[in-house]
This record gives C-alpha cells, structure tokens and sequence, in this order.
C-alpha cells in the first residue's frame, strides 16, 4: 500500500522533469522565435472590419503581425502577397513556400490542434479554413483570440477575392493587386492558346488508387474538375455522368469512358506510371497503351491558393503539349 | 499490519482511489503541449500569472480536464454497471448500441452547415446524445419480452443494432468525403471544445446517472445471482433493470456526446478495481467511477503530451495503454479467480 503510494508520487516527479523533453519549439517568451518582432509593414491606426466564412464579424485594429495559420492553403496566399515575415506559427501540413518549415508548428493531424500551442504565441490573427471545424473556431473565440475563417473557393474569380482578404487583413493590398493581376494573364494567357482547339482528350484524374478497381476521382463541383476543363481537357467524371463531387468509380467504367490521358494526383503517395501499366485490367485502356500517363502534384490543385494557376498551367501542357512548346 | 480491521479495509481503496485521482488531476493542470515550470504553475495559482499561462491554465487545462474527469465517471461507471447488469466479463458501456448510435447522430449531423451560433455549434453534441439515447430506447424495445427483459435478448439486439448503425455511420463517412476526418477525429475520441459549455451541458445527466448507479449496488449484488433468484431474493428485477440501463445509458450518451467514443476506459478500468478491491457492487460502482476519471485523465495527458504539438486522439491512447495495462494486472493476480 505505502509502496504504491511511494511509487505514484516518484512517477510524479519524474513526470515533472521528464515535461520539457516532450515541449516543441514554442515558449511564452515571443523572442525566441524566428520571427522579427517588427514586421515589414509598420502597423497603420485603421481599423479593419470584415465578415468571415462563418458569418462572423472580424475587426482588427491594424493590419495582423503575429498570424497563426491552421491550413496550408492560408500559408501559402500569405507568403505569395508578402506577409510572410508576418506569420509566427502553422500547421502541420504547411510545407510551402519551404522556409514555413522552420516555423513553430500548432498541430493539425488527426485534425487536432493543440490551443495550448497556439495561445503561447500570442497571435492577433489566427486564419482557419474549410478544414477546420466550426468548434475548433469557437474554441479558440472563447479564449479571446480574433479568429478569420476564409471560406474555400469554387471559382478563380472567389480565389482572387480570398487573396484581396487576406492582403486587407494583413496590409499588403497593393502586393495582393499585383499578384491578381499576373495570375489573371497567365489564365488568360492559357485561354488564348486554347482558343481554337476542338478535340478535347478525356482526362483521368487519379486522386487515390489505395484499391486500384475503385479508384478516387475528381467530379463536377470540385476544382480539378474546373481545372480540367480550362485546361483544354473533358475530365472523366462528366463523360461518365457522375455527380458526386469526389466519387469513388469502377475499373469497369474507366475502361468504357477510355480516358486518352491518366493523370496521376497520387503521385505524391507513391503511385509511379509503371505501377498503373502494371495494374491488371488497365492494359486496354487507350491512355496505358499510349504511355500517356502523367506524375502531377496534387497541391497544385487541392490547396485553393495561387498556385491552383500553376496547376492550370501544368495541366494545359500536358493536354496540348503542342500549343505549349 | 496496522491497517487489517475490517473498518479500515473499507476506507483503504476509497483513499487510494481519490489519491490517485488527485495526482492525476495535479499532472493534468501541469502538463501539457506548452511547457509551465513548477514556479510558473505556482504564480499563475496564485493569481500572478502572465496573460499567457493564465489562459493556458485556467481556460484550456481546466475546463478540459474537468471534461475528462466527468467523461471518464461515466465511462467506469457504467461499464462496472453493464458489467454486473449482464453479468459479462466482456460488458462495456458501449455493448448495446450507445455509441454507435451517437455515432451515426453525430455523423449525420455533420453533412448539415449549422449556423455558427451557440445552438448552431450544439448541433453535433446534441444529435449525438438523442441517437444514443434512441439506440437504448429501439434495443429496449427490441429485447422486451411481455413484461421481462432477457438480458439475452438485449445483447443481441444491441450487437446487431450497433452493426447496423456503424456500417450505416461508414457509408456516410465515404459518402461525404469532405467530413470524413472531421468524422473519423470525433470517432476516435477527444475533447475538442474549450470551456465550460461542455461540462455545463453534460453535468445534470451525469449527476443523476451516476448518482443512481452508485447507490445500486445493492440491486446488481442481487443480479449476480440471475434473474430468478433475484427475484426471489425480493429485488424487482425488470424495475432495476430498466433504471439501471436508463441510468447508464444517460452516463453513457452525455459522455460520449462531447468526448466521442473512447474505448477500452468502461471495459478494463471495472475489471483492476474488482482485482484489486474485490466484486461487490457496492463499492465496485463507486470506485471504478473515481477510477475511471484517473485513467482517462492520465491517457489524456498522454495524448497531449507525447507527439506534442499534435495531439493523439485520446481513443487510441485508451487502447494502446489500457490493455498491456490491463494483462499486466490480470497476471499479477493469476492466482487468484477473481471474477
């Protein structure tokens, strides 16, 4: 009995030293971050009042200094309209551009964040989006931090305005504009090329091949599927008459749709072109006889940012490499 | 030894119990992603803490291991009350269908944008509570025959109505792929609201839940001896049932609704008290429910703390740790028939 007593107290103490082996970079004190704690753009006394995602009213005083960040995509429209210097944390997901690896991360796989992480960096921002949950907003509300919850986009055009919030909620409107406009040409430069082409191959989008006689794919209302059609191709879910957004498809219907080009999204999760020509039942399909199966980085696409232009672009060079040269 | 009388033998495992509660409370305040040194601590206790470890003390590790604690009352609660009910060594607060149908209420629940408004974010827990709630009410319904309750019969019913409900609850989950991880995290178990809303909404049923089945020893006691004899021992046998299934069953569902299905907590935490303190009822159900909150507090500490800043969800802790734990115990007592 007073021997396991002895022994719980002991392990007590031993839990008490043994804490800081488990803590990650973040402390309360601010300066051990890589972060300045003056940001390029000095804070301007106006007040910024915007509506979120949520239908929440946000206000901040000054354009945000300390921003956390709880999804990839918001790193990413930070650092493409400057305000990089002003995040101090992320998730964990975040790996581009690649210096946000360095930052503190806050959590966020099994979609669990830890509040602990994020309260010890004392953010005046905190940008959630789709992926995270009304709850985990709600939590960090009631610890008194301002919370901006960026709705996903469903066209370029909602994009563009995702990118004109941020730059307001960060000062960098003019940067944003910039930005705006280049990405605008680009898309506009890739509609032109595609102008007059009239045979659009039929696309095969792999999004996840773990069973390859049901593989995932992209559908009408996701943004592949409106990638696909800007860049010049007829992606396979509409040719099949499916609805769902992300439907799970059979072998069966591919090899009837016969897409001319397979383009591998799980590339990133191992899925080689050699693998797809290997699988059992692929062989007739037109774009496995051809060799036409293309690696592609699914974040291009996946990840509602500035890069989704770079995922057009790519996308329309392996449609039509000959207007592409 | 100074300690063998009888009086004190009844006082011995309460103490060391609510000891070993209060050490897991004291580790729970203490640690966690960020790290609070023992002075810290002390200063923020005593009200001079920095805005920064205030919030993380007061308003995170707080109210969350307050919600734990409750969470995992229920769950050693009624899992030593299905254990005794059922006479089943293999009872757990969820055998008769509690959280899959809280399951299936919390997934279907979220394939609707709520409004963010409070009741808007008491959707989930809400719908949660009522499907587990209904599951007990359509198994009970189920199982009645005439006027008695074959404990057969609702464990069927319960067995198959779970299956139901879960592979309902999967093909939900494929079908919208978008909720998917939100789903799976609720699943897997974990506290995922700050505050005090959570322990507000789930403390009147878990008082009147857990105050009944504490003072129902005496009637599950009775049970073990089976239906009939009980009933010729005086007890009213479909009465207590009922009750106790009721009792157990808002525990169960208020736990579940805010904490998701955390496994492992109702099955193994019954079983080290009955190894240690014996099998009566009596002190059984108190005791696994004091108990019950120290396990689920340590493995959420362990949650936080191990990959930290990510957080494992507390489920999968539960059954990584609980069940060595619980071979460990079962072979220090293999001399012993214990059940």
């Amino acid at each position: 009995m007073y021997r396991k007593i002895l022994a719980l107290t002991l392990l007590t103490f031993l839990l008490f030293g043994c804490a800081p082996a488990a803590t990650p970079a973040p402390t309360s004190a601010p300066s051990t971050t890589p972060v300045p704690a003056t940001a390029t753009v000095p804070p301007t006394p106006t007040t910024i009042t915007l509506t979120d995602g949520l239908g929440r009213t946000v206000t901040l005083n000054h354009p945000a200094q300390r921003i956390v960040s709880m999804a990839p995509s918001n790193t990413e429209i930070l650092f493409a309209i400057g305000a990089g210097s002003q995040v101090v944390g992320r998730d964990e997901f975040s790996d581009y551009p690649a210096q946000v690896k360095s930052l503190p991360s806050v959590g966020g796989s099994m979609g669990n964040y830890s509040n602990e992480a994020i309260v010890a960096l004392k953010p005046d921002l905190v940008l959630a989006a789709e992926i995270n949950t009304p709850d985990q907003v709600k939590s960090l509300e009631t610890l008194g931090l301002t919370v901006y919850y960026l709705k996903n986009p469903a066209t370029l055009e909602e994009m563009y305005k995702n990118l004109q919030i941020m730059a307001q909620l960060t000062g960098h409107e003019s940067e944003a504009e910039n930005l705006i406009t280049s990405l605008k040409s680009r898309v506009a430069a890739v509609d032109a090329k595609l102008a007059g082409v009239t045979t659009k191959p039929i696309i095969f989008y792999e999004v996840d091949a773990t069973d390859p006689s049901k593989p995932y794919t992209y559908g009408p209302g996701s943004f592949g599927d409106a990638l696909i059609a800007e860049a010049g191709g007829i992606n396979f879910s509409v040719a099949a008459g499916i609805t769902d957004q992300y439907p799970q498809v059979g072998l069966e219907q591919i090899v009837k749709t016969n897409p001319a080009i397979i383009i591998l999204g799980d590339s990133n999760y191992g899925a080689t072109p050699d693998a797809v020509k290997a699988r059992a039942g692929w062989g007739t399909i037109e774009a496995v006889k051809n060799g036409m199966i293309f690696p592609f980085d699914d974040n291009l696409i996946s990840r509602p940012g500035p890069r989704l232009v770079d995922g057009l672009e790519q996308l329309a060079k392996l449609l039509h490499p000959e207007l592409f040269q | 030894m100074p300690f063998a009388s009888t009086h004190n033998m009844k006082l011995r495992p309460t103490i060391f119990s609510l000891l070993a509660l209060g050490i897991a409370l004291i580790l729970s305040l203490a640690i966690g992603s960020v790290f609070l040194s023992p002075a810290q601590l002390w200063e923020t206790l005593i009200g001079h803490g920095t805005q920064v470890s205030n919030a993380i003390l007061w308003d995170i590790r707080l109210p969350r291991t307050v919600l734990i604690a409750l969470t995992g009352m229920a769950l050693g609660g009624s899992g030593a009350a299905y254990q005794g009910l059922f006479r089943n060594p293999l009872a757990d607060p969820f055998l008769i269908g509690v959280a899959s149908g809280a399951g299936l209420g919390a997934v279907i629940a979220m394939s609707i944008q709520w409004p963010y408004s409070f009741w808007g974010l008491m959707a989930i827990p809400m719908a949660a509570f009522l499907a587990g709630l209904l599951t007990i009410f359509i198994v009970y319904s189920l199982a009645r025959v005439g006027k008695i309750i074959p404990t057969t019969n609702l464990i069927l019913a319960g067995v198959a109505f779970s299956s139901f409900a879960t592979s309902l609850t999967s093909f939900l989950m494929l079908r919208s792929t978008n909720e998917v991880r939100r789903a799976l995290g609720w699943l897997l178990g974990g506290a995922s609201q700050s505050g005090w809303t959570a322990v507000l909404a789930i403390l009147p049923y878990l008082i009147i839940g857990l105050g009944i089945l504490a003072f129902s020893g005496q009637a599950l006691n009775l049970l073990q001896f089976g239906d009939e004899q009980a009933q010729q021992l005086g007890l009213n046998v479909t009465r207590s049932k009922t009750i106790l299934l009721i009792a157990a069953s808002l525990a169960t569902a208020a736990a579940v609704a805010f904490s998701g299905i955390i496994g492992f907590i109702g099955l193994i935490v019954p079983h080290v008290i009955r190894l240690w303190f014996g099998a009566d009822y009596r002190r059984l159900v108190p005791l696994s429910i004091i108990g019950g909150a120290s396990a689920l507090i340590l493995s959420d500490v362990a949650a936080r703390v191990v990959i930290a800043p990510q957080e494992i969800p507390v489920g999968i802790v539960t059954a990584l740790v609980g069940a060595p734990f619980f071979l460990w115990v079962l072979r220090r007592a293999k001399n012993q028939g214990y059940w």
